[in-house]
C-alpha cells in the first residue's frame, strides 16, 4: 500500500541532487561499486546505458532496464546488458527480478547510508527463512520507507533476505511504475496475493495505513492512522505467519506535506497531490527528499498461529490483534523518536 | 461394459481434430463423433463427421441419435476473424451455439458428462488483480469486453443446466491463450507480426498453455471429468518484455491513448487485428492458479509458461532468415 509515482525516475533524480556535493560526473569509464562514493557514478552509468539503449532503438522501457542493469556494475557489464536484451534473465512468477534489484541497489544503499543515515535495530527478529508478515507505519508521500526496510534487511540481516511489498493498486495502472514495482518485489495490495506469497514462504511487508498514512499532513506526523479493516491479521491467521511490527522514524520529515491540491489529484487520478516546502515550487527538484535522520526498528514477532485459520471469522479477535499491532508500532515509533533526538542531525 | 461414446464440437479446428484422433485411437471409446460446418483438417480413422451448424436447431435432432454419453464443447471462438467469422457471427456461435448444444443435450438422455473448453478471459485483465486467479474469482471485476460477457453468459447457461440435471457432470475448462507452432491464436499471431505494438512502460505478466498441454489437458478432462470450473494454464507467468526479447522482435511502444488508434488502423489495413481482450492482456496481463487442474483432474502440464514461450520461439527461430540477437549472443549456450 505504497504510492510510488516517481520511484522509477528516482535514479536520475538522485543524480540531480548529488552534483552540489561532489565533483562533476566522471567520464564514461567503469563506475565504482562502493555505495558511498558510487551514487553519482551509478546514476551516470544508468543514464549512459539508458541513452545507449535508446539510440540502438530498443524502446524506453528496455533502455531504462538496460540502464539499471548497467548501473553499479563494472566488469561484464556489457555482456550482462546484452544477455538481458536477449531475454536471458530470471524473473519469478510475480515478476521479481533479483538482478534488477542488485542493479538499482547502489541508489538505495546511498540513501540508506549517506542521505538518511539509517540506524536499524531488532533485525534479528526477522526470520531468515519461512513466512512472516511485516507490518509497518507508512509516511512520506513516496514509499521510500518500503525501500529502506528492504535495504535494512539486505544490509543488516545476518542472512540477507528480499522482502515482497503490497503496493497501492493505483501504481499498477501507471506506466513504468507498474513494471518497476513488480521487478523490485511489489505486488498489488490484494489479500489473495498476500496469502499466496505467505504460503510460498515469502517475507511480506504491508502498510495497513495505506494512502491515509503516506498522504497525511505534516502536522499529523507519527500519529498512526486507522489500520484498515484488519485484513492483514486475517491473512496472517489464515497462513499462520508471525506478524513482525516495524516502526519507521524519519520518513515523515522527507516531504513535509503542508497541503493537498485536491483538484490536481482528481485530474491525475492520484490519491493525493502533495504541496511541500519544495514541491511543486522547485519543480522536479522538489522530489528530492529532505535528509532527515532515520531509525527502523523490527519489533518482536507476534505469533498468532495458536488461534488457527478459523479465527478469521472472529471479528473481535481480529480487531483486538489489529489494535495490538497498531499500539505496538505507535509506542515504538514514539520511543525511537525520543532516541533519535533532532530530526535532521 | 460398453465403451464410451463421445461427441466433439468444433472438430474443424486443430484442437478438435487432434482430440478426436486421440480418442479414436483409444479402444475405451467405442464411438467418436465430430460436429462442425468445416471438415476436420486431416483425415480421421473412425470418427463420424456430422456436418451441421451448431447455431441451428437441427442439432437437437442429430445429437440424440448418436446416443453419446460425453459431449466436448470445443466451439468457442476466441479470436476476431477466426474461420472468417465477423464479431457478430462469433458472438452467435459462442452464445447461441452453446444454447443450442445445451438444448440438444437436454434431449439426449444418455449424456452424463459435458466438458466445455471455455476461456480464462472471464477473469478479464485488471491492473491490480490477484496475480493468480482461482476458480471462484470470476465476480471480482465487472466484465469489460464483449468476449468476456459472452464467456460469462456461456458459463451461466452451463451452470444452470448442471443445477437442473444433477446426474450430468459439467466441467468448465478455463483456458489461457494457447501457444505453439500449429495453433492460430492471438498470441501466435501477435508474435508473428514484424513489429510488436506494446504499451509504453507496461510489462504485463502473461500466462499461456502450450498446444500439446492444451490437448493433453482436454484428453485428461474427458477421462476424468470433475464438476465445476477448472483453470487450464501452464504453471507460472512470463513478462511480455521477456517474451519480446526472446523472440528477438522489435517493439513499437505506444502511449495507452495511441494504442487503440494505431492498432485499429493496422487492423483496417489488414496488417494485424487484436481483440479488445488481448489489448487489455498486453497492458495488464493475467495469471491463473492451476491447483485444481493438477490435484483434482490429475493433469500436470509439461511446459511452464516460460518453457512454452521458449519452445514456440525456438520454432519461430527455425524459420527465421535473420538470426535473432538471442542466438547471436548466447551462441550455443542454452537459456537459463
Amino acid at each position: 500500500m505504497t504510492d510510488a509515482r516517481t520511484r522509477t525516475s528516482a535514479p536520475p533524480r538522485a543524480e540531480g541532487q548529488a552534483p552540489p556535493a561532489t565533483s562533476p560526473p566522471p567520464p564514461t569509464d567503469a563506475p565504482q561499486r562502493s555505495a558511498a562514493a558510487g551514487p553519482l557514478a551509478a546514476a551516470t552509468a544508468f543514464l549512459r546505458a539508458a541513452r545507449e539503449g535508446l539510440e540502438s532503438g530498443v524502446g524506453l522501457a528496455d533502455a531504462l532496464a538496460r540502464g539499471s542493469t548497467a548501473a553499479g556494475t563494472s566488469p561484464g557489464q556489457e555482456a550482462r546488458s546484452l544477455r538481458r536484451l536477449a531475454g536471458n534473465y530470471d524473473e519469478d512468477d510475480w515478476g521479481f527480478d533479483e538482478e534488477y534489484v542488485a542493479a538499482v541497489r547502489p541508489l538505495f544503499d546511498f540513501m540508506y547510508d549517506g542521505w538518511w543515515r539509517v540506524e536499524t535495530t531488532g533485525v534479528e527478529n526477522v526470520p531468515a527463512r519461512g513466512r512472516a508478515l511485516m507490518v509497518a507505519n507508512h509516511a512520506g508521500i513516496l514509499p521510500w520507507d518500503a525501500t529502506m526496510i528492504a535495504a535494512a534487511l539486505l544490509r543488516e540481516h545476518p542472512e540477507p533476505r528480499h522482502a515482497r511489498f503490497l503496493v497501492l493498486n493505483w501504481a499498477f495502472q501507471l506506466p513504468w511504475v507498474s513494471a518497476f514495482m513488480r521487478k523490485v518485489g511489489g505486488v498489488a495490495a490484494s489479500p489473495y496475493n498476500a496469502e499466496r506469497l505467505l504460503r510460498e514462504d515469502h517475507l511480506v511487508a504491508v502498510f495497513p495505513e495505506g494512502v491515509k498514512g503516506a498522504g497525511k499532513d505534516f502536522a499529523d506526523r507519527y500519529r498512526l492512522q486507522r489500520f484498515g479493516r484488519g485484513g492483514f491479521v486475517e491473512v496472517a491467521l489464515r497462513t499462520g505467519a508471525p506478524i513482525i511490527p516495524v516502526a519507521v522514524v524519519g520518513s515523515e520529515e522527507t516531504y513535509p506535506k503542508l497541503g493537498d491540491a485536491k483538484p490536481l489529484a482528481r485530474l491525475t487520478g492520484a490519491p493525493y497531490f502533495p504541496v511541500t516546502p519544495t514541491f511543486p515550487l522547485l519543480g522536479p527538484l522538489g522530489v528530492v527528499p529532505l535528509p532527515s535522520k532515520w531509525r527502523i526498528e523490527f519489533c518482536d514477532p507476534i505469533d498468532i498461529s495458536q488461534h488457527g485459520p478459523d479465527a478469521v471469522d472472529d471479528r473481535s479477535l481480529v480487531f483486538e490483534i489489529t489494535e495490538h499491532v497498531r499500539e505496538t508500532i505507535q509506542q515504538r515509533v514514539y520511543a525511537n523518536l525520543v532516541t533519535r533526538g533532532s530530526a535532521f542531525f | 461394459m460398453a465403451g464410451r461414446r463421445v461427441l466433439v464440437t468444433g472438430i474443424g479446428s486443430h484442437l478438435g481434430c487432434e482430440l478426436a484422433a486421440r480418442l479414436e485411437a483409444d479402444p475405451a471409446y467405442e464411438y467418436v463423433a465430430g460436429l462442425d460446418t468445416r471438415p476436420p483438417p486431416r483425415a480421421l480413422e473412425r470418427t463420424d463427421f456430422i456436418e451441421a451448424d451448431i447455431r441451428s436447431p437441427v442439432i437437437s435432432k442429430l445429437i440424440p441419435a448418436t446416443e453419446v454419453d460425453t459431449v466436448v464443447h470445443n466451439q468457442i471462438v476466441r479470436r476476431p476473424g477466426a474461420a472468417g467469422l465477423s464479431p457478430q457471427q462469433a458472438h452467435d456461435v459462442n452464445v447461441v451455439g452453446s444454447l443450442q448444444l445445451l438444448s440438444a443435450c437436454e434431449r439426449t438422455e444418455t449424456v452424463r458428462t459435458i466438458v466445455i473448453r471455455g476461456s480464462a478471459g472471464i477473469y478479464g485483465a485488471e491492473p491490480a488483480a490477484p496475480q493468480f486467479f482461482t476458480e471462484e474469482m470470476t465476480k471480482l471485476y465487472a466484465p469489460r469486453t464483449r468476449f468476456q460477457r459472452d464467456v460469462a453468459e456461456i458459463e451461466n447457461y452451463f451452470e444452470t443446466y448442471s443445477r437442473r440435471r444433477p446426474q450430468v457432470t459439467c466441467m468448465m475448462l478455463r483456458y489461457q491463450p494457447s501457444i505453439g507452432p500449429s495453433v492460430d491464436s492471438q498470441i501466435t499471431r501477435y508474435l508473428s507480426l514484424p513489429v510488436l505494438p506494446t504499451y509504453l512502460g507496461f510489462d504485463p505478466r502473461l500466462q499461456f498453455i502450450h498446444e500439446r498441454d492444451g490437448l493433453d489437458a482436454l484428453v485428461a478432462s474427458v477421462r476424468n471429468p470433475v464438476r465445476g470450473a477448472v483453470n487450464v494454464a501452464a504453471p507460472g507467468t512470463i513478462g511480455l518484455t521477456r517474451i519480446v526479447r526472446l523472440s528477438g522482435k522489435l517493439t513499437l511502444p505506444l502511449l495507452p491513448s495511441a494504442f487503440a488508434p494505431v492498432v485499429g488502423t493496422a487492423s483496417r489495413a489488414g496488417l494485424a487485428s487484436l481483440s479488445p481482450d488481448f489489448e487489455r492482456l498486453l497492458r495488464y496481463g493475467r495469471g491463473v492458479d492451476v491447483t485444481r487442474l493438477t490435484e483434482e483432474v490429475g493433469f500436470e502440464p509439461a511446459f511452464t509458461a516460460r518453457a512454452a514461450v521458449e519452445d514456440y520461439v525456438e520454432t519461430l527461430a527455425g524459420r527465421r532468415v535473420v538470426p535473432s540477437p538471442r542466438h547471436a549472443v548466447t551462441g550455443s549456450g542454452s537459456p537459463r
